[in-house]
């Protein structure tokens, strides 16, 4: 939508085509991009999808609705069209809420009613924010409460420290736990981070949250058995308040804008645990990544939707050996990534050359003992990244001619960064070895788990359709109730 | 002074009815020239955590005698019928 | 008797959407006769042979008109956005899923 909004403020009338399952989402876009007026033609969703495959099957819906095409980019705007110009387009009352009622259970039942109908929760029920429990759960932070983090999407709704404390009571947090929740919601407002389409997009995206560093342990997060599962307050609640906020800062609904086909697992609370540090030979995630080893911080990635994980194996599952899995993880990433090549020749399906299907971030948790075992057979993170790296490298004789050529543009157009260009140049040669990642940074390892433990993974593109990042980690701050993240 | 609010709630856990507890079996005293049954669930491993174990039980007991039988994770009705009378004892492993 | 009510003041939870200034579609196009009809297609697959039909069904009304498939990003790139609004005159952008 923001696209036709563009050409037609560069001065070019148009219309915009969409199926009838999104013509809600479309409408609610084209006022989102200030163009209420847009004109827009729908097609049959059902028709579309079933049809779009050959000329021949889609030409009776082409026929249908080339009429209205033609009128659409034709008929003289109305009045009511052309009246939206220099107008101010405002969509919601930003009022508390009052209810009141017989008893307080009757009055909290009446509370959900208000928000669930108002689409202001998520389909469970919520705690009531009234001022007294919104300023109890700002005392776990020093930062202002009308701090402004930034803006979510798809409505741009801004992110202050207040907003999420709102929606950190509704999920039933405790205040120790906000600034955790606060450092997630500081990713997911980042000006580079793509928001819209993990929270968007009818691929049912999932969101990873990885919590790393001393804070974890103090406000009670689990990461042993069950610790991705139900049951942990920490985990849960925070996972919820960080659903919460993304659903009422960026004002989301499932089908209206919110167009995941499938929904999401795991949808009221994402993926939100923490490293197993005590148990972990390896130093934190966050510290692999620049921060101090005694930082505390959030590690927020998109995932893919309902294809969830790739399954590695080892604990309960069968005998194992470090060797085993760093095989099974080899030939995994090989097999996945291979298909993605025909896809680096492109610029890519977003601003940024190289977003979409092209290039993968792989985030891979290991179990405690996996990682023991990892750093007695010479491992760290690094060590096990380069290796990871070579291993899943291609020979150049193996390519097909078609994967040759897009890998010899996507170094042209420049879809592989410079710094690694010369890697790449160097690959594509007789005798090479050509990567399925662009950089041994690609991968990401967070220890979590039990004894027996899983090792799996999440991927997710390197660079998202609308911004430079789905993935990012921020440093926790601002924290009064505990050590950690305080400063 | 400040009003307390009581908030009196039901409890929400299934009720579970008490079962009838039974003691374990009378001990063997000394294991030498008795037939020691081993019990392996199918998971993988404790074939070879038997193996070992085996070895160390003979090593103790050179009179003693091993009866492994691999069953399903709980073992059936029949196994136990069948097998009971060809022990004295036995181990039952693993439960994960 | 009064009736004891009991009051649940809570605060809103959506964000502020900052009012954007809005605008108004451009004036159409009265006859395409002669004029060069931009097509953009943001790669969702079938969109091709939508376009197909359209060209044809465009060209028996309109057998002056032109056509330009440009083939891009989900969200148009503004490279791309610079260098298409120079070879069309109007345009029809698909599919919004």
């Amino acid at each position: 939508m923001a696209g036709t909004v563009k050409l037609e403020t560069m001065g070019k009338p148009g219309v915009f085509i969409n199926c009838t399952t999104f013509d809600d989402d479309a409408k609610s876009a084209s006022a989102d991009n200030g163009m209420p007026t847009l004109r827009r033609v729908k097609i049959s969703s059902q028709d579309f999808y079933k049809l779009r495959g050959k000329v021949e099957t889609i030409r009776p819906l082409v026929e249908a609705v080339f009429d209205d095409i033609i009128d659409a980019l034709t008929k003289p705007l109305t009045p009511e069209e052309s009246n939206a110009s220099g107008g101010k387009y405002e969509e919601e009352s930003t009022a508390g809420v009052t209810v009141t009622a017989e008893s307080y259970p009757a009055a909290a039942e009446e509370f959900n009613s208000v928000f669930l109908n108002n689409r202001w929760g998520d389909g469970l029920p919520l705690i009531p924010p009234t001022e007294e429990r919104v300023k109890w759960m700002l005392s776990g932070t020093k930062r202002k409460p009308d701090e402004v983090l930034g803006r979510i999407n798809p409505k741009q709704g801004v992110a202050t420290i207040e907003k999420i404390a709102i929606n950190a009571v509704m999920a039933g947090a405790k205040p120790e736990y906000l600034p955790v929740i606060i450092a997630a919601m500081e990713a997911l407002a980042d000006e580079d981070f793509d928001d819209l389409h993990v929270l968007a997009s009818a691929g049912s995206f999932n969101l990873l949250t990885v919590i790393s560093g001393p804070i974890a342990r103090e406000i009670g997060m689990e990461s042993g058995i069950g610790f991705m599962g139900h049951g942990w307050r920490a985990n849960n609640t925070i996972g919820r308040a960080i659903r919460l906020s993304t659903l009422n800062i960026g004002h989301t609904w499932p089908g209206k804008n919110d167009m995941a086909l499938t929904g999401r697992v795991s949808p009221h609370t994402f993926f939100t645990f923490c490293e197993a540090e005590d148990f972990s030979a390896w130093e934190p995630y966050h510290a692999s990544r620049g921060f101090k080893a005694d930082d505390s911080c959030v590690t927020v990635g998109s995932i893919h939707g309902e294809s969830q994980l790739n399954h590695f194996y080892g604990g309960m599952i069968g005998t194992w050996t470090a060797e085993g899995i760093l095989d099974r993880m080899v030939e995994d990433l090989v097999r996945t990534d291979r298909r993605g090549y025909f896809m680096w020749g492109t610029k890519g399906i977003g601003k940024y050359l190289g977003s979409g299907g092209g290039a993968m971030n792989h985030m891979i948790i290991l179990f405690p003992e996996l990682v023991e075992e990892l750093k007695k057979i010479g491992f760290d993170q690094k060590g096990l990244q380069d290796e990871i790296y070579k291993r899943t490298s291609i020979p150049y004789d193996d390519l097909n001619p078609a994967e040759r050529k897009s890998l010899q543009t996507a170094i042209e157009l420049g879809v592989i960064p410079t710094d690694r260009k010369a890697v790449f140049e160097a690959a594509l040669k007789p005798g090479g070895k050509v990567p399925v990642l662009i950089s041994p940074d690609n991968l990401h390892f967070f220890v979590a788990g039990g004894a027996p433990g899983c090792a799996f993974s999440f991927n997710y593109y390197r660079i998202p359709p609308y911004n430079r990042t789905a993935l990012m980690t921020k440093r926790i701050t601002g924290a009064t109730l505990t050590k950690a993240g305080a400063v | 002074m400040s009003e307390k609010v009581k908030l009196e709630v039901l409890n929400p856990r299934g009720v579970v009815e008490a079962k009838q507890a039974n003691a374990p079996a009378p001990r063997l005293t000394d294991l030498a020239g008795k037939r020691v049954g081993l019990y392996h669930n199918g998971k993988p491993g404790l074939d070879n955590f038997f193996t070992v174990f085996e070895e160390l039980l003979k090593n103790k007991y050179p009179t003693v005698k091993t009866n492994l039988i691999r069953g399903s994770f709980e073992i059936t009705d029949k196994d136990a019928e069948a097998w009971a009378p060809q022990i004295d004892t036995f181990v039952y492993g693993v439960g994960d | 008797m009064s009736e004891k009510r009991v009051k649940l003041e809570v605060l809103n939870p959506r964000g502020t959407i900052e009012a954007k200034p809005v605008s108004a579609p451009n004036p159409r196009i009265t006859d395409l006769a002669g004029k060069r009809v931009g097509l953009y297609w943001n790669s969702k697959p079938g969109m091709d042979n939508f376009y197909k039909v359209f060209e044809e069904l465009l060209r028996k009304r309109y057998p002056t008109a032109t056509t330009t498939l440009l083939r891009g990003a989900f969200l148009i790139r503004d490279d791309d956005v610079e260098a298409w609004l120079k070879e069309i005159d109007t345009f029809v952008y698909g599919v919004g899923d």
